[in-house]
């Protein structure tokens, strides 16, 4: 089996999959593409609808056995299944469940929040050629022209300090991490808010328990290796485009 | 909890969302009690249910004393905690694809349908009722996002921008389910899965409310999938629970190809 992992900086989905690859102790060529320069939609990238149709947008590609595969918190739970590191998941059906409704609240209304505010404040230079989703590619020019909607952007406010204060109430009984175990949610809830610190420092204001979980998810020796793929200082302040806003509202 | 905890599933018509973990239950062989809401009666926002899931959502699920809500994520559970056929790939590259399957249907292409289903069907049917009375049921709906889609929708106020896109999208992934219903017999991998469950709860009705995008000579891979999955004794069982029109659509798959 031939596994490569395409990667942008860690932050967001790509700091997801490189820590979940390296707890797991798999076996992948890391190929580091350059996610905010649109490098994802180049020749150099292999496509397949899963990857142009992402939900996910900007995140790193999986190419196991020429099959190419996006999304992080799949990716992580294909490869909590093929390496051989302690589990990413909980055994039992329940805890599981309670993990991927967790996921699901992250990907669904953290992550366009963190990513809209993300490319609001380092925003992309320019919009990368053959995107193949369209609304992809609107949420590329909307970020490259600066076209950003106000009551989004309060709304995506509102969604980080919603997000951490569930963070501190999921922790409120003493716990280290947010399901049982070190798991995924972990992973992709850090992923998608340590860079938010810096952008809505007021929702981790006053969050004790908050804080130490963010600082025991970093010393993590996976999460310190994926972070040290960086190319530039501060891996936290670089963004792409990410999934979108749910049009219901 | 031991297998043999009294299962109930909270559910509305075999379509969507609530039909997802019922196809699933019926597929599994799981013995459970169907307890019926009226969405467009608004049960869902009532204490009683309430009471069982705060967030006002349809569908759920009580296993013994656990409460389990979302729909794709009951699916998972319901695959895991019970015995019988397994919904999952072993496969760890197709239970990878199942999975991105349901996320891309889930949040991209079933709210594309919902919107076009709720401004020509659920709004309708409601709109009709004391406007009093219906924004008093929409102040007892727990969660902000689902008064916004309740009161466009009873208003049919969705603007012809967002409708326009919505009909792109559900071109779009009609075109994505026949490519990748061409490539391999089911919609995820070589057996029957999770994503087959999820993806009729979609398309079953496609025949009949998209004629122009998915019928047999168009998209024959489609076609010759919904009419495998309605074959399937859980599928008849399931759909025999619905009360309405909209479940009663499935028959269309009932024609020969043409």
């Amino acid at each position: 089996m031939t596994t490569t992992l395409y990667h942008g900086e860690p932050n967001g989905p790509s700091l997801t999959v490189l820590a979940a690859l390296f707890e797991k102790g798999a076996d992948a060529t890391l190929e580091r593409i350059d996610l905010a320069a649109g490098e994802r939609h180049s020749a150099r990238v292999p496509h397949a609808m899963e990857v142009d149709h992402a939900i996910e947008g900007e995140g790193p590609i999986l190419v196991v056995d020429g099959i190419p595969m996006a999304d992080s918190v799949f990716l992580a739970c294909y490869l909590d299944d093929v390496g051989s590191g302690p589990p990413l998941r909980p055994g039992a059906p329940y805890d599981r469940w309670r993990m991927m409704t967790w996921c699901r609240y992250i990907v669904e209304r953290v992550a366009p929040a963190a990513s809209y505010l993300g490319v609001e404040s380092s925003p992309p230079a320019r919009v990368p050629e053959d995107i193949a989703s369209v609304d992809l590619a609107q949420r590329w020019s909307d970020a490259v022209a600066g076209r950003i909607d106000e009551t989004r952007l309060a709304d995506s406010r509102t969604k980080i300090v919603q997000a951490i204060e569930r963070i501190e109430q999921e922790l409120g009984d003493g716990r280290d991490w947010l399901i049982d175990d070190f798991s995924i949610a972990d992973l992709e809830s850090y992923a998608w808010l340590a860079g938010m610190q810096t952008i809505v420092p007021e929702a981790f204001a006053d969050r004790p328990r908050t804080a130490a979980w963010l600082a025991r998810v970093k010393a993590r020796p996976s999460v310190a290796r994926a972070l040290a793929t960086a190319t530039g200082p501060a891996p936290e302040r670089v963004w792409a485009p990410g999934p979108e806003i749910n049009r219901w509202g | 909890m031991a297998e043999t905890a009294s299962v109930t599933l909270y559910h509305w018509e075999p379509n969507a969302n609530s039909g997802k973990p019922m196809l699933t239950l019926f597929e599994k062989g799981v013995t459970f009690e169907s307890h019926y809401l009226d969405l467009l009666n608004f049960d869902q926002h009532k204490p009683g249910y309430l009471a069982i899931n705060p967030l006002g959502t349809i569908p759920a699920m009580t296993h013994g004393d656990l409460v389990l809500t979302e729909s794709t994520a009951i699916m998972e559970y319901v695959d895991e905690a019970f015995a019988g056929p397994r919904l999952m790939p072993d496969s760890p590259v197709d239970a990878w694809r199942v999975r991105w399957w349901m996320k891309f249907m889930d949040q991209w292409l079933a709210p594309s349908f919902s919107m076009i289903g709720w401004s020509i069907f659920v709004g309708p049917s409601v709109r009709s009722r004391d406007p009093a009375e219906l924004d008093a049921a929409i102040e007892r709906i727990p969660l902000p996002e689902r008064r916004v889609a309740w009161r466009k929708a009873i208003s049919g106020s969705f603007s012809a921008e967002e409708m326009a896109e919505s009909q792109r999208r559900v071109a779009v992934g009609i075109g994505l389910l026949e490519q990748a219903l061409g490539q391999r017999e089911w919609l995820a991998s070589d057996s029957y899965s999770l994503a087959d469950i999820n993806g009729f709860n979609l398309a079953y009705a496609l025949p009949l409310s998209q004629p122009h995008l998915s019928n047999d000579e168009l998209t024959p891979n489609i076609m010759r999938w919904l009419r495998a999955i309605y074959a399937r004794p859980a599928t008849k069982s399931c759909w025999a629970l619905g009360r309405t029109d909209m479940a009663r659509r499935v028959t269309i798959l009932e024609g020969e190809p043409a």
